[in-house]
């Protein structure tokens, strides 16, 4: 089953312009989404989930029209909204249960098993008698990713999942997303770089409503590889660097920035060449890529 | 540093639309209420002045009684802003005290609350100067009238009632808690006025209502007309000590509230403890098992039944909801001590006295229904699962249905609790009859369909709107349009919301017609419910989106054949329905709404009003016979009339008023002499016939008609209760009479304003012949007419006419019954039929130089067996003291007939009193305490067989006087021989309450007793207690021989050639009253006269084995106007001093009571008994009428030994 978005475009009541014409051809396994913050990664996560509406475009999943053959979708459909609540004095297990029944799990032995194994699997057997109103900010993650893999979802849709997790949590929980089976199509939304590194073989960067960049995580480093330079500089020369450099990122070491730089080759002896990784590419495509295209 | 938050708060406030929009509700109700009919607050009646003092103030303490959820959600959200937004942490950390805090929000809050609520303070002054108040019923604009009770009833009532809120919100942090705890309140001001609305001493009642709402009602009860247009309630007495009272609760609430409540952020009992870790780690070897999804009817079904109770079970367990349910129940609880209360005795909690109790709960429903929709339709996005949820495969219906459905459950649940709650009460009262059918019967269906469909609404209006307070808003909008509708003479019930008479319970009749037209009024109601809830569910927001736009987009898809073919269906049934309704209402009945028949009556009155005193030929025999047909409610009346002219010029034209009623139709109208139909006003059933020879006078004519009154289909109104399937009553109204009908005529004079007619007077003066000449049941006849009748009904069923029975037989299933009256009787019967139980017995009546035997039955519904006995027991002692003490009587029969409850009176026919069953033959006489009213309605009506039907006045001014206040006088002495003194008083202080109260609700003037003009407060309640008191000053001989004379001289209508008035009674009154006591006559009956009597000090002395008791009285009297204007007059009065003795059960009881006369406003009185005294005091039996009855006895203390 493959996913495929076509020339989606949405704008909100408020004149936000949220996607701008995504194409995406998305097949089985994991797919991250990258991007920051507002670049409309759940806006497009919501418009796969049946939750919203496009503007113009079409999203197909196998022989399913997304966007008006909403109950097909949903039956093979888990997905994880990157903010949910819960009610908070219904325990882990009763509104496990309850969901399950939405899904559609009809068979009572059958749907307790299922709750169980997902309880264990989301470690909060111990607190399934709890509560959900005392559940910590992790659990109650944990907890909807449970609810996300009810029912053996064919299309797993992910929004921030790992955000609030411990780094034992998350690790626990990108195993799980892993082990999914080969047929299932997943879509990880994150900010985080390293979770699409370590997991996906495919990758888009939405940035600003737009995809700005799609392939193979591996590959897409490959391209800049030789083109990243770093050098540790001064607070004060900061502005003066971006000026004159492609700066694609800078972080602090020991109190002085060290900044990363786009170049087709060492601009001077003073940086030093870096390996470049996934993170590289990403902070090219969102800071850089203005000067990348006019570079280009 | 408190200044600088509530400048804070004050800034914060100044830009919260919520501020501004309270203070728009407030003005708008305020505006509305006082300047328009849209909106009904309290307000005067008749002669008050829509801007009297009293008015305003009433109208705006109910205003801040009633508004108090802006009050709560004001003070609430002062305190609770912070929590709300968690910026408690933010708020805490700072360098301010409590005290400051507080204080700071409090008064900041108080500030703004008083600022909302001087909305209806310019509410009122604005609706004063609207130029389509009429100026007729204004006084000159005063600001003192809007500025005194704003200052002393509303902002009292802001600041104890904002503390409460502020301090609970402040203690529980939660805003439900708040926001329910005027539910709190609001029940015990219920509570309170239940539990004191019996006691003697009203002070307490007027003391525990922290609203003053009743506060205002007991100061102002007795104030006559021009004291309310004139004065402001005075902040005194009990009205100051409430105010007192109240805030000094307030300020104690407000100090422990303010060092109970802590400044810490984290509170252990408000936060869960911090889960303690565990250190299991997840079972990563598990294999997720395969689970099959199934996707049909039966998996949603599953979803839907466990969706329904999930939201079930939301509500229920709610706090809020288990709270305002047990108010409910509680109110209805207390409420049930007062139970269908007539004169101070109750009636047997029967079953469908306690629907009607539940029927209090309706208020609570409709706050249940209308807030719980709202939570259940935004359950999801409250709690935030809202994504989870919408992307979970089931249809799109299933949210909604099983929302609807939890709904629909918790009434359920709830009504079998109110159910349960009813005969716990019933069995509590030692009543164990059960109709489990008429409970379930009645509220499954009625109260049940009404809060579906309501709910429905309500789901709707929150669906569409999708905002979950304006939501709320709307469906409060959409009560007051509703009412607002009808009030605009939109009155139809396919136009008023979920509209749907089950019609009134009779155990007699039971739910009888009424089942037709309430089914399918429902259906109609459904069907329209069912279309909202199918665009409901097209327009639901599923995802993330909910714009209009959007939601159509996503709607559409939701479409589906079934959807639409549902939709369709649901708006064939509505449409289909309302054509049959319309159909049976408007075409098969008439409808009209009360603007239409008002204008129809004004018609009536302006088109034949010229005939109103045209010389016609009086009936002198009446021959019928009526063949009901209860199942059908049909029947087929004939009728003879033998009339006779009784003038001395011959009649040409005959004028008949047939029953202009669309149910009745004529087969013949004839005359036995040659006659063409001159005119005829087809809408008003009135025809002018014209003899071709004219009628001389001393001649008669018979004048024959044959009439069919059908039902057909069913009535908007539910209609009549005439013919009913068991329990039909009706009266010769139906039939023919003869001319103009003044009964058409308009009565209000705003009614006749809005017509374009003059006021009307009431009745005729005294001096006008055309009044002396007929009496008040109407001039179709003079001095009686024969009667006879043959009716035939249902086999099982006795019909019952007045007559005696002649014979009576079966004929094709029928029962036939024929009665005939061997002396000359009113022409006014009944018609009677129903399956009845008789009980039969006699009294033989011994007179001077006589005895009389006398026949008694009650007709009976089986199982109202309770108070048989004392009916039957006061016929017997009625019958023997009229008998003797005023003339014989002039039948050989009494009869008692029981009717439905449809009406709740007693009415006296030629030896026939048919008695409804809502009153008498369920009350429960505790036989100690209570004044047994089955024994008093029965002589009372008894009695009118001798005043009205032996003794009828003329109808003129005073007519009343000779009907009712002597059948009250009647009745008061058979009591009199029955009960103590004491008893007596409890009842006269009952009429003294009636005349007291009504006329302070006068609608035009109020008058002497001689002049009563129809006036129940005069004739029912001044007539008994200056009866009473006029025998007891006279001497109940005196009294009887006067009335005796009278009915011997006024009987026949021949010896005087006119009836008799009031007046003319009083010349009887004066030759049997003493000269010392001539006073008495003008100062009851002729004038409008009160005193003030009361008792300052009431101490005793022993000398010997005596006690002299020293009395001091201080007494005024004062003589009134038609408007209530006193003027203080002379006091030469004498008035009972009594003095009463305690026994050794602890009930007081009169040692001493005798007449002493007063002259001086200050008197000092002393006795000696021969008891120890507890009480004494000043007319101690309420004789007199007086307007503080409660201050004339006083606890008698023992006086001191050395006065200085």
């Amino acid at each position: 089953m493959e996913l495929i978005i076509k020339n989606l475009s949405k704008t909100y009541g408020n004149g936000v312009h949220a996607l701008k014409g995504i194409d995406l051809n998305i097949g089985t396994g994991m797919f991250g989404l990258l991007g920051p913050n507002g670049a409309g990664k759940s806006s497009l996560m919501r418009t796969i989930a049946t939750l919203q509406e496009p503007d113009t475009g079409s999203i197909t999943f196998g022989d399913i029209d997304v966007l008006t053959q909403k109950d097909d979708v949903r039956r093979l459909l888990g997905y994880l909204p990157q903010e949910f609540g819960v009610y908070p004095k219904v325990p882990a297990d009763v509104l496990l249960d309850h969901l399950a029944v939405l899904k559609g799990i009809s068979n009572r032995k059958e749907r307790k098993a299922l709750v169980e194994a997902l309880l264990h699997k989301t470690n909060l057997w111990e607190a399934r008698k709890k509560n959900l109103g005392g559940y910590s900010g992790g659990m109650k993650q944990r907890f909807g990713i449970a609810q996300a893999l009810l029912s053996a979802p064919q299309l797993i849709i992910v929004d921030e999942p790992t955000a609030g997790l411990d780094p034992a949590e998350r690790n626990r929980f990108l195993n799980l997303l892993s082990e999914l089976g080969e047929n299932t199509v997943v879509i990880l939304s994150t900010h985080i770089v390293e979770d699409v590194k370590e997991l996906c073989t495919d990758m888009a960067i939405i940035n600003k409503g737009e995809v700005v960049l799609k392939g193979n995580p591996l590959e897409t480093i490959d391209s800049i590889q030789g083109k990243v330079w770093t050098k540790t500089i001064d607070k004060a020369e900061l502005e003066s660097y971006k000026q004159e450099y492609v700066v694609i990122s800078e972080r602090l070491i020991a109190g002085k920035p060290e900044i990363h730089v786009y170049a087709e080759s060492r601009p001077d002896d003073s940086f030093s060449d870096v390996q470049a990784d996934l993170e590289d590419v990403y902070f090219s495509k969102i800071f850089g890529v203005q000067e990348i295209a006019a570079l280009a | 540093m408190w200044y600088e938050i509530l400048k804070f708060e004050l800034q914060y406030r100044k830009k919260r639309p919520a501020t501004y929009l309270y203070f728009l509700i407030l003005f708008m109700i305020s505006f509305l209420a006082i300047s328009t009919d849209t909106v009904r607050i309290g307000g005067g009646a008749g002669l008050v002045k829509e801007n009297a003092p009293t008015t305003i103030a009433f109208m705006m303490v109910i205003i801040s009684a009633f508004f108090m959820m802006i009050t709560s959600a004001i003070m609430g959200v002062g305190v609770l802003r912070d929590f709300e937004f968690k910026t408690e942490s933010m708020m805490f950390v700072n360098p301010i005290s409590k005290k400051d805090y507080l204080l700071g929000r409090f008064l900041g809050s108080l500030i703004i609350l008083i600022f909302a609520f001087s909305g209806s303070l310019f509410g009122f002054i604005m609706g004063e100067f609207m130029p389509w108040r009429d100026a007729d019923k204004l006084l000159p604009f005063n600001l003192w009238n809007y500025l005194q009770p704003f200052l002393t009833l509303v902002i009292p009532n802001l600041i104890f009632s904002g503390i409460i809120f502020f301090i609970l919100g402040a203690l529980s942090r939660k805003m439900v808690v708040v926001y329910s705890s005027w539910i709190f309140l609001f029940v015990f001001y219920q509570v309170g006025v239940n539990m004191t609305s019996e006691l003697e001493d009203q002070t307490i009642a007027a003391i525990i209502d922290p609203f003053a709402l009743n506060t205002v009602q007991i100061t102002t009860q007795y104030w006559t007309v021009a004291e309310q247009n004139s004065q402001v309630i005075p902040l005194s007495g009990n009205m100051l000590l409430n105010r007192i009272v109240w805030l000094a609760i307030g300020l104690v609430v407000a100090i422990i509230g303010y060092f109970s409540f802590s400044f810490n952020v984290v509170r252990n009992t408000w936060f869960k403890k911090k889960a303690s870790k565990t250190k299991e780690v997840a079972d990563t070897q598990i294999t997720i098992p395969k689970a099959a999804m199934s996707f049909g009817l039966s998996t949603y079904l599953r979803q839907t039944r466990m969706l329904t109770l999930f939201y079930f079970r939301q509500v229920f367990k709610g706090v809020p909801f288990q709270a305002m349910v047990l108010c409910g129940i509680a109110l209805m609880v207390v409420n049930s001590m007062y139970v269908g209360e007539v004169f101070g005795t109750y009636t047997y909690p029967t079953t469908y006295r306690m629907l009607e109790l539940i029927g209090g709960f309706n208020l609570f429903f409709m706050i249940i229904l209308v807030s719980y929709t709202g939570e259940l339709i935004w359950k999801e996005r409250e709690a935030n699962i809202n994504l989870i949820f919408d992307a979970m495969p089931m249809p799109d219906t299933i949210s909604l249905v099983s929302k609807f459905f939890g709904l629909v459950l918790v009434y359920l649940v709830l009504l079998a609790v109110l159910i349960i709650t009813g005969v716990a009460i019933q069995a509590s009262n030692g009543y164990f009859n059960f109709e489990f059918g008429v409970y379930f019967s009645n509220l499954y269906t009625d109260t049940l369909f009404f809060l579906i469909l309501y709910t429905l609404l309500a789901l709707f209006v929150q669906v569409m709107v999708n905002n979950k307070f304006l939501g709320y808003a709307l469906m409060v909008v959409f009560f007051v349009a509703m009412a607002a509708l009808r009030s605009w003479g939109v009155e139809h019930t396919m136009f008023s919301f979920a509209a749907a008479d089950l019609g009134t319970y009779s155990d007699m009749n039971g739910f009888g017609h009424y089942v037709p037209g309430f089914s399918w009024f429902n259906l109609y109601w459904f069907g329209l419910a069912i279309l909202m809830f199918a665009i409901s569910v097209v327009f639901a927001v599923r995802g993330s989106e909910a714009v209009m736009k959007v939601r159509w987009s996503v709607g559409k898809l939701r479409l589906t054949r079934p959807m639409i073919t549902f939709a369709i269906a649901s708006f064939m049934i509505f449409s289909l329905s309302g054509c049959y309704i319309f159909y049976n209402t408007n075409v098969l009945n008439a409808y009209q709404n009360s603007d239409e028949s008002n204008a129809d009556q004004a018609r009536y009155e302006k088109t034949l009003k010229k005939y109103e005193y045209l010389a016609q030929p009086k009936i002198k025999d009446i021959n019928m016979r009526v063949d009901l047909m209860p199942k059908q409610r049909d029947y087929l009346a004939e009728g003879v009339y033998l009339m006779r002219n009784e003038q001395d010029e011959p009649i040409k034209d005959i004028h008949i008023q047939l029953n202009p009623q669309p149910n009745f139709s004529y087969e013949y109208v004839r005359f036995d002499r040659e006659s063409i139909l001159k005119e005829e006003f087809e809408d008003f059933g009135y025809m002018i016939y014209e003899l071709k020879e004219p009628l001389k006078p001393g001649d008669s004519i018979n004048f024959e008609f044959k009439t069919m009154f059908e039902t057909k289909g069913f009535e908007e109104s539910g209609g009549s209760t005439n013919v009913v399937y068991n329990g039909t009553f009706f009266n010769n109204f139906d039939f023919p009479g003869i001319g103009y009908n003044s009964s058409v005529e308009l009565g209000s004079d705003d009614d006749r304003d809005d017509n374009g007619l003059e006021p009307k007077d009431r009745q005729l003066p005294q001096d006008d012949p055309r009044g002396l000449a007929m009496n008040i049941l109407g001039d179709d006849a003079i001095g009686g007419v024969g009667f006879e009748i043959v009716m035939s009904t249902d086999e099982d069923q006795i019909a019952i006419a007045p007559g005696y029975l002649q014979r009576e037989w079966v004929e094709d299933g029928r029962k036939y019954f024929h009665y005939k009256m061997d002396v000359p009787m009113e022409p006014f019967f009944n018609i009677v039929s129903a399956r009845y139980e008789v009980i039969r017995d006699k009294v033989t009546v011994e007179m001077d130089s006589s005895s009389q035997e006398i026949d008694l039955e009650i007709y009976y519904h089986a199982g109202h067996e309770y108070n048989l006995e004392s009916m039957m027991t006061s016929m017997k002692k009625s019958f023997n003291y009229f008998g003797n003490a005023f003339s014989p009587y002039q039948y050989r029969q009494m009869r008692i007939l029981e009717f439905p409850r449809y009406s709740s009176f007693a009415q006296s026919f030629a030896n026939t009193v048919p008695f409804s069953e809502g009153i008498g033959f369920m009350l429960k006489i505790d036989d100690e305490d209570d004044v047994d009213v089955a024994f008093y309605v029965t002589a009372h009506e008894l009695a009118h067989q001798w005043w009205a039907h032996q003794i009828i006045g003329a109808n003129v001014q005073g007519s009343t006087m000779l009907i009712e206040s002597l059948a009250q006088y009647s009745a008061l002495m058979v009591m009199k021989a029955e009960y103590p003194q004491e008893h007596m008083q409890r009842f006269l202080k009952q009429e003294l309450d009636r005349y007291l109260s009504g006329r302070s609700t006068e609608q035009k003037k109020e008058l002497p007793l001689q002049y009563v003009e129809n006036q129940a407060y005069i004739h029912y309640g001044k007539g008994a207690v200056n009866m009473f008191a006029f025998q007891d000053y006279i001497g109940e001989d005196s009294v009887n021989i006067a009335l005796s004379r009278f009915i011997a001289d006024w009987r026949d209508y021949d010896n005087n050639g006119r009836y008799p008035t009031s007046t003319d009674l009083l010349g009887y009154f004066r030759v049997v009253t003493p000269d010392s006591m001539q006073y008495l006559v003008s100062d009851l009956f002729e004038k409008i006269v009160l005193f003030e009597n009361k008792t300052d000090l009431a101490t005793y002395q022993e000398v010997g084995d005596q006690y002299v008791v020293s009395i001091d009285v201080s007494a005024k009297k004062f003589e009134a106007d038609s408007i209530g204007n006193e003027i203080e007059v002379d006091l030469v009065d004498w008035v009972d001093i009594g003095i009463y003795t305690e026994s050794s059960e602890g009930e007081d009881s009169l040692i001493y009571l005798q007449k002493h006369q007063i002259v001086e406003s200050k008197t000092s009185i002393e006795v000696k008994v021969n008891a120890l005294p507890s009480k004494a005091g000043v007319d101690p039996i309420n004789k007199l009428i007086d307007r503080n009855p409660d201050d004339n006895v006083k606890s008698v203390s023992l006086a001191e030994e050395l006065s200085s």
